[in-house]
């Protein structure tokens, strides 16, 4: 009897041995993957740092583009641009974006919601080199010329899934109640929307916002038929001369917004496809000021959910 | 987020870093690799360095840009971006109330932006379509420079050159030189060899150095006025080539492999022993890739350089609408692959008077000033010789505004 159970338990442990260096093999199969994964990113990052680091310096943030055999010059136009256009994006994005997604929010079902749950699922997937081709017929060829105005305004459309898909989200986490005791209390739709969902939404869809940024930082191609590019556009030169000359500053924000400018991923794409090795060299540090600044707004916005996070759990 | 996280986190960038590293030099970013070239290619000519455009003293600072200064906007071909935007660059010293902007955005698109009167003037290397005429109907092409295609080589050699005797210079083997039917062989994969007869005969030098290993032909995978002029200049050559002449063609079908770009060409050609391609001449100088020279129509070997490159220039018969073909040319001193570049401005219906002055006046500066003139060459391009240019010239004061010639 008492071998029976000495058998069972040899090979029981028999089995255990067995489990334990199956586990063991799987958890390192998983490991090495996972390492797998992560290791582009870092090799990226890393390239990027050590073929850029060498172009950058005081002088490639505030001066202009030198010709090709010249020495000395920077990119300060493209860093301009590139705060212009996705700060413009914003500014069109942002309102629009938002009220679409507490109407699609509220009304999910009805036939407007639907649709627009199914648009945005489409537009985010459409092309960027098409949303180019749809601003330049929309805006640059009525107005007869490129501009940072038109740049903004296709960043914009590339912007907008991002922000509705992820305040919609954002408003649907929130419990129901919250509405219902404010509606309760006797406060109208609008104003249970505007004081009590969108504050409670806010850091949510600021994590969505920052996203969509810096995804719409990192295009090229939009731009390409919209902002053209200028290696000649300096913000500070304008509004001084501007100044200098008594325009007001109506007129010096049309300056600066009415002509083409520069955006870092524009000049990245000049600069790497350039016959010139100056010029390449100089496109490696574009990418690593690019890289720093979608890579600031990426941690901003995961440090911001994940206090947010923190903050809900209590 | 603890702590373990954090230390995984800096082993993994520590380990990236010491990767990217190590694997910079395999893996380079602009294909120079000079080691991987004095290997394979033997450097032949003494390159024309890009001389360095001094600057003066004033001309680091950006000018003031005056409340009534006027932006004139192009945009078009790449291939001669950067001598215009060194003109650009330059004319901001000669005339501060305006600003000259080129952005380098492709012939299409440039011509599809003059077109649409979306730019003031737009660059191309390829023709305006009929279409485009019917279009605009006051479009006029000026040439304004022109460039060469070049052919660069990796020759893995059959036996390593003899060392030099001590204090002797090394010895080097002259450029690759092939003939028109040659390079149509090789381009069709006729010749497939690099030790076949017919290099061999026009390469007494190589004799014994031309390996038998197989010819890998690389051609750009974009569609791209280089392709264009190089493919005219090959069904010019030989009526074996059947592909045509265009932005992109069918490649016959053999050992031949496309890449993105010059820079794209130039890798593939580094990174495959046995490997021929072209690439514009400023960016084989720029980038000090050895070339070969070429037997043209008459029968001389010419090395492809401003000088021969002018030649073909002074010999173009030019079309009612101001365009020519250069290739193949019949001058016993042309390199037989070269081609202009375009500009393209609207002659009667400029609506702005003041901005058309401003757009005649910079490009009759850049074809007529001598310190522009000589920036062309040195960006490894090549300035319209004096009877190309004075029709240049002739064509640009025809243009009007309002019924009224804009240049005095």
């Amino acid at each position: 009897m008492s071998n029976y159970s000495e058998k069972i338990k040899a090979g029981y442990l028999r089995r255990l041995q067995g489990r334990k260096v199956i586990n063991l093999l799987m958890l390192a199969v998983t490991f090495l993957a996972t390492l797998m994964a992560l290791i582009p990113l870092f090799w990226i990052v890393g390239y990027v740092i050590y073929m850029g680091a060498p172009s950058l310096n005081y002088d490639f943030f505030t001066q202009l583009p030198r010709p090709v055999g010249m020495e000395g010059g920077g990119v300060l136009h493209a860093v301009q641009g590139t705060i212009i256009v996705t700060v413009l994006a914003a500014v069109f994005a942002i309102p629009p974006g938002v009220v679409a997604a507490f109407y699609a929010a509220r009304h999910p079902n009805t036939p407007l919601g639907v649709a627009l749950r199914f648009s945005t699922d489409v537009l985010s997937g459409v092309p960027s080199i098409v949303v180019g081709l749809f601003a330049y017929a929309l805006i640059v060829k009525p107005m007869g010329h490129y501009s940072g105005l038109a740049g903004g305004a296709a960043l914009a459309i590339i912007m907008l899934p991002t922000i509705i898909r992820t305040t919609e989200e954002m408003l649907k986490l929130l419990p129901s109640n919250l509405r219902e005791g404010s509606l309760a209390l006797g406060a109208a739709e609008w104003k249970t929307s505007l004081s009590v969902l969108f504050p409670a939404a806010f850091s949510g869809i600021m994590t969505g916002f920052l996203l969509a940024l810096a995804r719409a930082m990192g295009e090229t191609a939009p731009l390409l038929f919209t902002a053209l590019g200028n290696e000649r556009f300096n913000v500070n030169l304008i509004v001084t001369s501007g100044l200098k000359s008594k325009q007001n500053i109506g007129q010096i924000t049309q300056r600066i917004l009415d002509q083409p400018l520069d955006s870092l991923p524009l000049t990245l794409w000049k600069y790497a496809s350039s016959p010139y090795p100056e010029r390449v060299a100089q496109a490696w540090g574009v990418a690593l000021v690019l890289m720093i600044f979608v890579l600031l707004l990426n941690i901003t916005a995961r440090l911001w959910l994940a206090n947010r996070a923190k903050k809900l759990r209590g | 987020m603890n702590k373990k996280f954090f230390v995984v986190f800096a082993v993994l960038a520590i380990a990236s870093m010491l990767l990217s590293a190590c694997g910079a030099p395999a893996t380079p970013a602009a294909p120079v690799a000079p080691e991987v070239q004095t290997q394979v290619v033997v450097q032949t000519q003494v390159v024309e360095k890009i001389v360095q455009v001094t600057p003066t003293a004033d001309m680091s600072k950006p000018t003031d840009m005056p409340a009534g200064s006027v932006t004139v906007n192009g945009a078009g071909a790449t291939f001669p971006a950067a001598v215009y935007a060194d003109w650009a660059y330059a004319y901001q010293y000669v005339d501060p109330s305006v600003v000259i902007n080129y952005q380098g955005i492709g012939s299409g698109g440039g011509k599809k932006a003059i077109v649409d009167g979306t730019v003031d003037f737009a660059g191309s290397d390829s023709l305006l379509a009929d279409a485009d005429y019917t279009n605009g109907k006051d479009l006029q092409m000026y040439p304004t420079l022109g460039g060469a295609v070049v052919l660069i080589y990796n020759i893995k050699l059959a036996k390593p050159l003899p060392t030099p005797a001590a204090g002797a210079t090394a010895v080097t083997l002259p450029a690759l030189v092939l003939d028109r039917q040659t390079l149509v062989d090789i381009f069709n994969s006729k010749i497939t060899k690099w030790n076949d007869p017919a290099i061999v005969k026009l390469n007494s030098a190589w004799a014994d150095y031309l390996p038998a290993t197989d010819i890998v032909t690389v051609h750009r995978s974009d569609g791209s006025g280089t392709t264009e002029i190089f493919t005219k200049a090959l069904a010019s050559f030989s009526a074996d080539w059947k592909a045509g002449g265009a932005q992109s063609v069918e490649w016959p079908k053999g050992n031949n492999v496309g890449g993105k770009g010059n820079a794209g060409v130039a890798a593939s050609v580094i990174n495959t022993p046995g490997a021929i391609g072209y690439v514009e001449l400023n960016y084989a100088l720029s980038n000090s890739l050895a070339y070969a020279s070429l037997i043209n129509q008459a029968g001389k070997t010419i090395v492809p350089n401003n000088a021969s490159v002018q030649a073909a220039m002074a010999g173009a018969q030019f079309s009612d609408k101001m365009t020519a073909t250069i290739v193949d040319s019949k001058d016993p001193a042309a390199y037989p692959i070269a081609g202009f570049t375009y500009l393209i401005l609207h002659t009667t219906n400029m609506k702005d008077c003041v901005k058309a002055q401003k757009i005649l006046e910079f490009w009759k500066w850049a074809e007529t000033d001598p310190s522009a003139q000589s920036r062309v060459v040195k960006l490894g391009f090549s300035p319209l010789p004096a009877a190309d240019s004075k029709l240049m010239l002739d064509g640009l004061s025809k243009v009007a505004c309002n019924g009224a010639p804009v240049l005095k």
